[in-house]
């Protein structure tokens, strides 16, 4: 039944002893990162699931903020950009953010462990959100129209600060 | 896994494995189990990340990848009509969103299937100073230079050998015709590889 399984060619058992070697090597040389499950559940864990995902848009060998270096992290979606600055206070963070295009949109922060931190960008789109916990972090936009009835939602995949 | 089960009755999923397994689990979600979601998360990420690694991203790359594919299923857990189609439905994700990922990170074109069987890699696995054993030393280095598509084909099916992915195995024997002879292939030109390193034994 089962279609690949390489003991049903031809080849049959050199072959399969070459994939029972992969697979140990494979499982214990590049497994998924530890913790990653959590993150995953923790980005998910959102009150609405019918929510547009915001990708990071990594600019050439830039690798993000995953160390303790502030710095810009854009994630981009159909017809929104949301640009971060992350800068460390301590155990704290400071983020100042920016979306294009500007609207007075709200914006979430959800830290695991900890409450969500909420502010409202300016006509300008700018925000800032001046005193963050650190930890496994990820970014909500709660989008409003014109007549600032609310509409779709955009969350960022988590990044660790 | 009893620690992701709900207090008191069982979830409809007890008991089942393979693509029931996770069908139950999406009719769960379906009705607002996170619970559910959960379990599809705890036991299907491996496979997503496989995907992603074996489509040439790095360990960081594939990270984001992984997390937006999962957070992309949550506005299709409505739109996925068939439950059981879910593993399908995550790898073609992944892969898409990896050649997304390779077009705006590196300013490349996206890598079609003709591309990534001529593009060999060596660059993106990890280390293998830890390997103490020469044979495992050879073979993960044979492995390292396969093609993309190969090492995803090889990824996946020693992912599907594995008993609890035996959802995998049944989604990716659909294309039959395409993925048989394909991985044939690609075993035999890592045992080539192999060979080259200085034999099979």
């Amino acid at each position: 039944m089962n279609d690949i399984d390489p003991r049903d060619d031809d080849r049959g058992h050199e072959d399969a002893a070459v994939l029972t070697d992969l697979g140990r090597l494979v499982h214990e040389l590049d497994p998924p990162p530890v913790g990653l499950v959590e993150r995953i559940q923790f980005a998910i864990a959102l009150e609405h699931l019918d929510v547009e995902v915001a990708r990071w848009e990594r600019a050439g060998s830039f690798a993000g903020v995953r160390g303790d270096r502030p710095g810009t992290i854009t994630f981009t979606v159909d017809n929104l950009t949301v640009m971060v600055n992350f800068t460390s206070t301590g155990e704290r963070h400071r983020i100042d953010g920016w979306l294009v295009p500007a609207g007075q949109h709200t914006v979430e922060v959800r830290v695991a462990d900890h409450n969500s931190t909420t502010t409202r960008a300016d006509d300008g789109g700018r925000f800032v959100l001046s005193d963050v916990p650190a930890g496994t972090t990820q970014i909500l936009v709660h989008l409003v129209n014109s007549q600032g009835e609310p509409g779709r939602t955009v969350v960022t995949p988590t990044i660790m600060l | 896994m009893s620690e992701l089960r709900t207090a008191g009755a069982n979830p409809p999923w007890d008991g089942l494995d393979g693509s029931d397994r996770h069908a139950a689990c999406m009719v769960a979600a379906r009705d607002g189990d996170r619970t559910a979601l959960d379990v599809l998360v705890t036991e299907l990420t491996p496979l997503v990340w496989h995907v992603a690694r074996g489509n040439g991203l790095d360990r960081s790359t594939a990270e984001d990848v992984v997390q937006t594919v999962w957070l992309a299923l949550l506005r299709h857990l409505d739109r996925l009509v068939e439950p059981r189609a879910l593993v399908g439905w995550l790898v073609t994700t992944t892969r898409r969103e990896a050649q997304r990922s390779w077009r705006t990170n590196r300013g490349q074109v996206p890598l079609s299937v003709e591309l990534t069987e001529q593009l060999p890699t060596e660059d993106w696995l990890p280390e293998d100073e830890a390997l103490r054993d020469d044979r495992d030393r050879r073979l993960w280095t044979a492995f390292s230079r396969l093609n993309h598509r190969c090492q995803e084909i090889l990824r996946l099916t020693v992912l599907a050998g594995r008993a609890e992915y035996r959802a995998v195995a049944e989604a990716l024997s659909m294309p039959r015709g395409s993925i048989g002879p394909t991985r044939g292939r690609c075993l035999s030109q890592l045992r080539e590889l192999l060979n080259a390193e200085g034999g099979s034994r």
